[in-house]
């Protein structure tokens, strides 16, 4: 098959000689001669392939990259570079180090029906655009490997980096700080943290506010003034949308939960811990069944400082959804955003376990913050997802742990999905409780009338 | 689903444009509860009491619904009372709205007659508005005035926009007690001008512990040659097969467009929605509250509806209530007028329980602004309270 190579990636992956060297002193002479064999077998192929890819891939990136040696030095180095940063499942080495002369051509691991989503993973900052400051480098790096996780932390995050970028900024001589800031400095600083996990939706939404924001700066004003601004109005944004927004949200999710309570909650959200601790707080005697699942096992951290306070927490993995939704009283979920057809978009397995609280006629609660909202709708969780790395979904140790080599099989593993408006009783945002077709009425006033 | 435009947008946009947060919906919190003990040093207030006002102008006025009769006793306090400061007023109408709420059982229907209430005097009482204290005063008491005589208007165009939904021929089922029902089945019974009166038919279902009231509307429908036939409550699931549309009345319509009303409507609404038969609900927009339920025990009031026990039940209970039945007495709204006003207010009994029927369950909203889905309830009441 010709086109076995994964779309996504700019060249093809080529295996990385030194990297293959470390490894050499374990093999015997034959196994090394088989290995060189399968390696510039390999390095054949993909050279051919890679001459009709890489071309024009390579033509866009190519303008940004710092070394002015020349095309061609620059070409090279720059293939080098992304190879090192795309995170491409481990095939590449084991596949060629394998010990039989193997094809060299790799089976696609790509699901088809979601191809459109395989979006290569920045994990390090080779290859970023010089332009892209240093916290935001920083940003990427700890978004992409989960340290910064959740709708609403990633916002904050990043506008705090964006103020930590627009402090550093001086506008160019014969320049507008409203003309350079948003297409010269916000620009590739966006793009890299796109590249690192696409963007979140209330990100998004910021983002989209910051731009006007920027756009809005009298031409007239000095730097520093405007500089000084647009912080404080980043500032005054995250506590009217995020931090002020989730208290109203916990008392309001609070004084919902009342005494003999069992609140059935999906992985962890941090609006929903915060609703649950101040009921807490509020001296309501309930009890949290925590549901959770592989594989980034959000739910335990919740469970643990739940625990921790003292309310009585029962912790299950989604298998034993359908047995515990029987004990609970009320389903609290959050939300990665909310659609404009009322539809919930949020982390894998809720629509799951909002279709069998419904079910089990159980009222599900969501709770979001209007800068969730989107105007987008979603009809599935296919059109608009994110796939995340299949290789988490891999127990080391495990029989599945050589997937890459097992023909046939393909991993999939999406980040969320989309539960339909019928399965959810009420919103809980900071304007009030909502049904989900009120939707785009809270969207228009909180996200459009800025 | 638009009504006639300038009463409709006029009543609404005096509403809009406060960024005080609305007061909290359901029952008073706690802490308000404990000033209601300041109530009666009020030297003014002894001669004023706002529960008895409110049991007063119920009473005159069969006509009168619970939130409109709310309204027009904050008005009549509004109108005894000496505040001289807006928020001496605000103050006033707050503690003494949860004053009244905290004293009449099932106090939904009239909390949305006094948030409204509320609402629209922080709107209007603003500092941003002309003129002295005095005169927006007068100007409050007048346009409260002015709502009251249109609520009540309300229920003639509900039943203007209602009757085209009974078409000739059709069955209705119905039952309950509401006033917006019986205009609206008065209203397609009569002839109208642009050809004949329609013909149809209406299965009242009875309730037996409010027999009279049932008799009631029975016999005005039947007065105006509607053929009625009554059946009991436990005939409903047999009678649908026969049915082409239900139209009910409420006590309240919720935030998400579900309605709180008589105990027995949603498993009406069940049945219809069962039977794929239209459930519509006729009520003013005045009946709006803001509350969101989650469910039948979400209502934030005492129902002894479910009571388990192990004693018999004495005949005497069962005597009594023939007794009571057989009295020749407005039984209509009887709780309203419990006695002991000073008690604290009885749970509501099973006679006078409401339940929740949510918004998947109720088709239309016949509403005097217009035909609205239940989720543009929820639309509506953003409009009203942001």
């Amino acid at each position: 098959m010709p086109s076995s190579n994964p779309p996504t990636a700019a060249g093809p992956p080529k295996p990385d000689p030194p990297a293959a060297q470390s490894d050499a002193p374990k093999l015997s002479g034959a196994e090394l001669k088989k290995q060189k064999q399968a390696e510039k077998a390999a390095r054949r192929a993909q050279a051919i392939q890679g001459k009709q890819a890489a071309a024009p891939a390579i033509a866009a990136p190519a303008q940004s990259t710092e070394a002015p040696k020349g095309p061609k030095v620059q070409q090279q180095k720059r293939r080098g570079s992304t190879l090192a940063a795309r995170d491409i499942p481990t095939r590449s080495q084991k596949a060629v180090a394998a010990p039989a002369p193997v094809e060299p051509k790799k089976e696609d691991k790509t699901v088809e029906f979601f191809r459109h989503l395989y979006k290569p993973r920045m994990t390090s900052i080779a290859g970023a655009s010089k332009d892209v400051h240093p916290a935001v480098l920083a940003l990427g790096l700890q978004m992409s490997n989960y340290t910064i996780c959740g709708s609403c932390a990633r916002l904050v995050a990043t506008l705090q980096a964006f103020k930590r970028v627009i402090e550093s900024y001086t506008t160019p001589p014969g320049n507008s700080l409203t003309r350079h800031l948003t297409s010269h400095v916000l620009s590739p600083q966006i793009e890299y943290l796109a590249s690192c996990r696409p963007l979140s939706i209330s990100m998004g939404n910021a983002i989209r506010w910051l731009k006007l924001e920027i756009s809005k700066v009298d031409i007239n004003t000095p730097d520093t003034t405007a500089k000084a601004d647009l912080c404080e109005a980043i500032d005054v944004f995250i506590r009217e949308r995020v931090t002020f927004a989730d208290q109203v949200i916990a008392s309001s999710a609070a004084e919902r939960i009342k005494d003999g309570d069992v609140i059935l909650t999906y992985a962890k959200s941090s609006i929903v811990q915060k609703s649950l601790v101040k009921a807490h707080e509020d001296g309501k005697k309930f009890r949290v069944i925590v549901v959770d699942s592989r594989p980034l096992h959000e739910g335990k951290h919740l469970a643990a400082a739940l625990a921790d306070l003292g309310i009585e927490v029962k912790y299950c993995l989604i298998n034993g959804l359908s047995h515990n939704i029987q004990d609970a009283t009320k389903v609290l979920l959050g939300a990665h955003a909310m659609m404009s057809n009322g539809r919930l978009f949020s982390r894998i397995g809720t629509a799951l376990v909002a279709m069998e609280a419904n079910e089990a006629d159980k009222p599900v609660l969501v709770l979001c913050e209007t800068i969730k909202f989107t105007e987008r709708v979603a009809l599935d969780s296919i059109v608009h997802n994110e796939i995340a790395p299949a290789d988490e979904l891999i127990i080391p140790g495990g029989a599945l742990e050589n997937w890459a080599d097992m023909k046939k099989l393909q991993l999939c593993n999406p980040m969320y999905d989309v539960t339909p408006a019928e399965y959810i009783q009420m919103i809980v945002t900071e304007s009030g409780n909502v049904p989900p077709t009120s939707v785009p009425v809270l969207h228009r006033l909180g996200n459009e009338s800025q | 689903m638009m009504g006639d435009p300038d009463s409709s947008t006029e009543s609404q946009s005096s509403y809009e444009g406060s960024t005080t947060p609305p007061p909290l919906s359901g029952h008073p919190p706690l802490h308000r509860m404990a000033t209601v003990g300041n109530v009666p040093q009020n030297g003014k207030s002894k001669s004023f009491d706002i529960v008895e006002t409110y049991q007063r102008l119920l009473h005159e006025d069969p006509d009168l619904t619970m939130p409109v009769a709310a309204i027009e006793a904050l008005i009549e306090l509004l109108v005894q009372s000496r505040a001289v400061t807006v928020y001496e007023t605000l103050d006033l109408v707050k503690t003494q709205s949860d004053y009244l709420k905290s004293r009449i059982p099932n106090s939904i229907s009239l909390s949305a007659g006094t948030d409204l209430f509320q609402r629209y005097m922080i709107s209007s009482l603003k500092p941003s508005s002309t003129g002295n204290f005095e005169t927006v005063r007068q100007h409050l008491l007048s346009n409260g005035r002015l709502f009251v005589s249109r609520a009540k208007a309300g229920r003639e165009r509900i039943a203007n926009y209602g009757r085209h939904f009974v078409r000739d021929g059709s069955v209705v089922l119905t039952h309950g007690g509401s006033r917006v029902i019986g205009a609206l089945l008065g209203k397609a019974a009569e002839a109208s001008a642009s050809g004949g009166n329609v013909r149809f038919k209406v299965i009242y279902v009875m309730n037996d512990a409010r027999s009279s009231e049932s008799k009631a509307v029975v016999s005005s429908l039947r007065a105006k040659g509607v053929p009625v036939a009554t059946i009991p409550e436990g005939a409903v699931g047999y009678a649908m097969g026969k049915v082409n549309l239900v139209i009910v009345g409420a006590e309240g319509v919720v935030e998400n467009g579900g309605i709180i009303s008589r105990l027995g409507t949603y498993q009406i609404a069940l049945l219809a929605k069962a039977a794929g038969k239209p459930f519509y609900v006729a009520a003013e927009s005045h009946k709006f509250v803001r509350l969101y339920p989650l469910g039948q025990y979400d209502l934030g009031i005492d129902q002894e509806v479910i009571e388990f026990k192990t004693e018999d039940e004495t005949e005497l209970t069962q005597e009594e209530q023939k007794f009571t039945n057989m009295t020749p007495k407005v039984t209509e709204r009887s709780e309203y007028f419990s006695t002991s006003p000073l008690g604290a207010p009885k749970p509501n009994r099973a006679v006078d329980a409401v339940d929740f029927t949510p918004p998947a369950l109720v088709s239309a909203l016949i509403t005097e602004s217009g035909v609205l889905t239940p989720s543009a309830v929820s639309e509506e009441l953003i409009s009203v309270w942001y």
